[in-house]
Formats: C-alpha cells, structure tokens, sequence
C-alpha cells in the first residue's frame, strides 16, 4: 500500500508541477475568458465623442424620422449622433456617396447612412463608416432606420404613432421543460451545457486517457519499469499510475470550477453595481447533472484509461502507438458523432440501445440524462453493465500491462494476446 | 543459508525454453559471476531471482526465504538497459526509488546526498537526468541500486561506458559492500573483469548450467596448459602445431594453448633460434576467456 502511495505521489507531483500542466490549467480558462472579454469589450465599447454622420435619403422624407429616433447623449450630455447633413433625393445618388465616402476618409464625417429610394418594398438600407464592426453603433442606425420605416407604413395607412418604440417592442419566449419531476426554466444555455457536458467528458477521457498511455510507454522506453517492476507489484504499478493521474485531472476540475465560481461572483457583484437592476444569469443545475455523470465519468475513466494503459504496454515505440491508439480513441469520437440521436429522441430504441453499451454509456448516458431523465431501471442497468465490464476490462488491461511492460521489439498480434490473457 | 538458491528452475515464453531446469547456488557475502552467451538466459534468470518473472517450475529462494514481493526489498539491482525518469531531477529520482525499496524519505533524501556526494554528482543533484551526461546517469543509476544497502546485489555488466576512473569508483563500492557482508551477482561478458572480482561461477548455455563452482578450482582442473608470452619479434616460431593446439593473439602478447604432454620447452628453444626477444615467457591456467568458449561450443557441438 505505501508503494502504490509512493507512485500516486510521484506521477501526481511530476505531473502537476509540469509546464504542460500550469499552461492548460491557467491557459485554458485564461484564453477562453480572454476571448469572451475581448469581443465583449469590442462590441460594446461606447464612443466617447460625438459622431457626425450625414444621411443621403434617396426616398426622401425619411431623414427628419431617423434623426428624430437618434437622440442618445454621450454620458457628459453631448448628443451621441450629431446629423451635418442630410440630403433629400439628391440629384445624384453617386455623386453623393462619392463626396461622403471622401469625407470620411478625411476624417470630417464618421459615417453617412445610404437610404435607397425603394425602402419600403424591401430593399436594404447601407452605413458607410470606417468601423463597421462597432456593434452599438449599428445596433443604434439600424433600430433608427427601423422605426423610421415602420411609421412610414404605418403613416402610409393612416395610423399615426406616438411614441413608436412602445409599439413595436418585441416580445421574448420563454421555455419550459416539462420533465418528469416537473418543471424546470429553460435557460437559452440548456444546449450549450449538455454540449459542454459531452465535449468535457469527451476531452477529458481522451487526454487523460492518452497521457496514461504515453506514461506507461516512457516507463518501457526508458526502461526503469525494470527497475520499477523489481521494487513494485506491476498491479500497484498500473493502480497508482492510473489513481495519479486521475488525481490530476481531478485537481485540474477544481481549479477550473472554483475560478469560475469566483469569475461569476465577481461578475455578479460587478453587473449590479453598475446595472442597478440586472442580475447575471444564475446557472442552477439539478443535482442529476452532477451526481449521474460523476459515477459514470468514474467507471468511464477507469475503463478507458486502464485500455490505454494497456495499449501503451503493447508497444515499444510512439510510432507504433500512433496506429494502434485509434480504435479505442475512435470509440470516444464515436461517442460525440452519435450524441444527436439521443438530443433528437431521448428515448427511441436506437438512444436506448446506445447507452446501455458500456463504452459509450460514460458519455452518452450522462448526456441522455440532462436532456431527459430516463427511467430509473435504465440508469442501473446501464451503469451496472458499465461498472462491470470496467471491473473486467481493468483486469484484462493488468494482464496485458504486467506482461507488456518487459516485452520489447514487435507489439503482439490478435493470438499472443490472447494467450498472454490466458497467464495467470 | 545461501544468498540464492535456484531448485530446478524451468522458464518458458511461448514455444522458447528460456530457463531449463537450473539448479544453482549462490553463497553469502561471494562475489558471483552469472556467465553465458547472448540470449543463454541470464536475464531471465536474473528476473527471477528478483520477482520480475515467475518461474514455470521449481523453486527460488532469495536469503532464506522463497523469491516475493517482500525479498525483492533486500535486492538492489542494476539492468543492463540503464534508464531513468528522463525529465525528472536526479535527486527526486534516487528518492523515490530509495523510497519505493522501504526507505522513509527522510533517510533516502539523506543517502542520496551522500551517496551524490562521494560519486562526484553532486553539483548535478537538481539538475534533470536529461541533462546528465551517459556516464553520469550510469553512476546516478548506481546509486539507485546501493542506496538502501541491500544484502544481495545485483549488477548486469557494471562497468559498461564508464571511463577507467569511473570504473574503479564503482569497483570499490563494490568491494566494500561485499566486505560489509553483502553477496553481488555480476553478469557481464568481460572475462578479465570476472577472474579479477569473482569468487564463484555458473555458467549458462541455452538455459542450462553447463560449468558452475569456484573460479579458482574451476581453473585448477583444467591445470596449467597455456603459454602466456610477451616478446617481439617474428611470430613465427609459434608454427609448432604438434606442440600448440590454439594461438589467441593480443597484440603484444600471445597466448598458447599446449597439446597435452606438450613440453613448453620445446617452443622455448624455437623462439631462442629464431632469434625472438621474450620479456615474458609463463606457463599459466588457461583464461576464463578459452574456458567460456569452450565450454559453450560443447554445449552446441
């Protein structure tokens, strides 16, 4: 016990204090939130000086209407949108945008707004300016177009409007799942999440899985498994390598989790000083989104890792890893490709099939779970077949991994293998 | 009680009898060479005595007590594919594998200094095994093998690329350990290293043991039959083959292998009217070298 000990510790330490390690457990989250923060910061950048725009009306009537419906004020009391000119049905529609797209370019105008003379059959409308991507600004041209449009169908039909925006607000949906134990708000990121569930559970089982595998190699490559394997039983070998490196990855989780609980407390805390009124979304998950994919993702991760564990014996070079690591890491993209049937029919036979078999049942049955709770008895059994048959794959993969870990030069067909299961 | 006792021990892979029912002993605190040609079995055997392997049939008993994961703490033990945690420091290395034989960390930690120490590696303890040059890594491996300063020691050819300094320093841990009552299995295929540092002897062929005792009464039997001659000179007057069964040339100095009832004075005066210059001129027992090749082209005739 103390040398399985002493080998958890080592592949635990080794591994956590690698570069490899702090870059994909502080990079990971840094990069992704760094993305999201940035595109943010991008799309909602308020301009800090008043912006001169000029329209070309080439319908003609419309410019008063659009100015009228930009009336923002920059937060020192300047108005946001200053209008230098506006041209109604001028003579020549490209000697204008000719002249407007010159003042532009000599920094006099920020941007004009092009109203073609069809609008109101359909036609679209164009803002010519140097940032096209600045969101809030087009967000503020287009509702001002909008409604400028809508009073002019509806002027035309003798409805006159006050106060427009009152009447062409939209109106937002909400969703409800009905689910067995009753109902529970939809949020818009219910997908996203069961995606993410699948994807994490999917790169998870791979990564570690792999770097079980590569371990187990570097041991044989190196040869200090000979060493190794005269001071430690090949069985704690194998158990607190695998246990490591599942501490690993479990560390990992936590640092994940624990940032961004704080990442959204912060956000929170933020948001409401600010926004007076908003509140962050709050991701509250039933408890089966917890519970149900840690037992399966811990008979899954011992499943498949202990099958890397034994590929990565069989071999005695990265090359011959390569081929041979395939089919048991198609398994695992199986799983994603097949996630579809079970999104669009929980419960066919065909879904129901799929995550009662014990390699995909890991992530496909967790994902069945969050979209729809199946019934109890198909939960069990799919986990007892799931838990079996890692109970018997983990000792297959020790018999391969003890013999494997000594054998050097070619990797062993179909029948050695066989016959080295056949040891006892 | 005997360091290692082997009870008819057969070991098969496949189809291939790697060990064929082998009987051999090992007597405490001797220095015991384990001979044999490439592929004889010598690894294999070695892998049983230290739990690696199991045997098929018969018994191995290792101090006193049958071969298991508890005797494998008593072994320190040096393969002959050296090899260590590439990326690692050599410090946390020699830890924990002092620490996987039963050694606290503390203690190991305190070894391993010393022992870092006295094999000149000191100024590398921090520094990755990647880093340290071949020989350094064998010294560092070593270390590993001795530091919990097992009773049974058990080295597969020790001396391989390390430099004539080198090699002494590992030389005399060697001999210390074994004053200290430690019994050391070498296997190597360099002779002169075993007639210099072996008590006794088993040598293998093909998994069996086909020569096995004490070196020096080994060497008796076959009584003192070879010429040693240093000289320079025409090496002609050696053409004598009613006298000189085989001629193993060094260079500088010859060896003669005599037919029996040949008289070395005979080759004495051929090389005097030749006009040959002897500096050395000694009947001897043949070298463990012919011994071994004899030995095993028997095996195979």
């Amino acid at each position: 016990m103390r040398k399985i000990w002493l080998v958890i510790k080592r592949e635990y330490l080794t591994r956590v204090r690698s570069r490899g390690f702090i870059l994909s457990t502080v990079g990971l989250p840094l990069f992704s939130v760094g993305i999201f923060a940035v595109t943010l910061a991008l799309a909602t950048r308020q301009t800090d000086h008043t912006l001169k725009i000029s329209i070309a009306d080439n319908l003609g009537g419309l410019a008063p209407e659009i100015v009228a419906e930009l009336q923002e004020n920059l937060p020192d009391g300047q108005p946001l949108y200053q209008v230098v000119r506006t041209w109604d049905r001028p003579p020549s529609e490209k000697k204008v945008q000719e002249e407007l797209s010159e003042q532009i370019r000599r920094g006099q105008l920020d941007g004009f707004l092009e109203v073609p003379k069809d609008i109101l059959e359909g036609n679209i409308a164009t803002f010519h300016s140097q940032s096209p991507e600045d969101f809030q600004t087009n967000r503020d041209i287009n509702r001002a177009i909008d409604n400028a449009v809508i009073a002019r169908h509806l002027s035309d039909r003798g409805i006159y409007v006050d106060n427009l925006s009152d009447v062409v607000r939209g109106v937002e949906l909400s969703l409800v799942r009905v689910t067995r134990t009753g109902e529970a708000q939809e949020k818009g990121q219910g997908l996203l999440v069961r995606l993410s569930i699948v994807m994490i559970l999917y790169i998870t089982l791979l990564a570690y899985g792999v770097m079980t595998m590569r371990s187990v190699l570097e041991e044989k490559t190196t040869r200090i498994i000979e060493i190794l394997a005269s001071s430690v039983k090949p069985s704690h070998l194998l158990g607190g390598k695998i246990l490591g490196v599942a501490a690993v990855g479990l560390t990992q989780y936590l640092i994940w989790t624990l940032s961004a609980a704080l990442i959204f407390a912060y956000g929170a805390a933020v948001g409401s000083a600010f926004l007076p009124g908003t509140s962050v979304p709050s991701f509250r998950l039933p408890a089966s989104f917890l519970v149900y994919p840690l037992i399966f993702f811990l008979a899954g991760y011992f499943l498949y890792v202990s099958l890397y564990a034994a590929l990565g014996a069989m071999v005695s070079s990265e090359e011959e890893l390569q081929q041979l690591h395939l089919p048991v890491t198609m398994l695992l993209v199986l799983c994603v490709i097949l996630s579809p049937i079970i999104m669009r029919d929980p419960n066919s036979p065909l879904a129901v099939t799929l995550t009662m078999i014990p390699l995909f049942s890991p992530i496909l049955m967790v994902f069945r779970i969050t979209v729809q709770t199946p019934p109890f008895w198909q939960i069990a059994l799919s986990l007892a077949l799931c838990v079996l048959t890692t109970v018997g794959v983990v000792q297959l993969s020790a018999k391969i991994y003890r013999l494997g870990i000594l054998m050097y030069g070619k990797r062993p067909s179909l029948a050695e293998l066989l016959r080295w299961l056949r040891y006892t | 009680m005997e360091a290692v006792v082997f009870e008819q021990v057969s070991k098969r892979f496949d189809s291939v009898v790697a060990v064929d029912n082998l009987s051999l002993r090992v007597g405490q605190g001797a220095v015991f060479g384990l001979l044999g040609p490439n592929g004889a079995g010598k690894t294999t055997s070695l892998r049983m005595i230290l739990h690696i392997l199991a045997p098929d049939e018969g018994t191995i008993q290792v101090l006193g007590q049958a071969a298991s994961g508890r005797t494998q703490d008593l072994i320190g033990y040096l393969p002959e594919e050296r090899g260590l945690y590439a990326r690692m420091k050599v410090r946390e290395v020699l830890v924990f594998l002092a620490a996987l034989k039963g050694l606290s960390e503390v203690e190991a930690l305190k070894r391993v200094r010393q022992w870092l120490e006295r094999l000149e590696l000191a100024a590398w303890a921090e520094k990755r095994i990647n880093d340290l040059s071949k020989g350094m890594q064998q010294k560092a491996q070593f270390i590993a093998a001795v530091i919990h300063q097992p009773p049974l020691l058990i080295l597969d050819e020790p001396f391989s690329g390390l430099d004539p300094v080198n090699a002494t320093l590992i030389k005399d841990i060697m001999l210390e350990l074994r004053a200290q009552g430690s019994t050391i299995i070498l296997s190597t295929h360099r002779m002169e290293q075993v007639e210099m540092m072996c008590d006794a002897i088993c040598l293998i062929s093909r998994g069996r043991s086909v020569l096995a005792g004490d070196l020096r009464a080994i060497k008796q039997s076959y009584g003192k039959n070879t010429l040693r001659i240093e000289y320079s000179g025409d090496d002609n007057f050696l053409d004598l083959p009613h006298l000189v069964e085989k001629l193993n040339h060094f260079g500088a100095v010859v060896e003669a292998k005599l037919r029996p009832g040949a008289d070395p004075q005979e080759i004495l005066k051929a090389a005097v009217a030749r006009g040959v210059r002897l500096s050395r001129f000694e009947l001897v027992e043949p070298p463990l070298h012919d011994i071994f090749i004899e030995k095993v082209s028997e095996g195979h005739a």
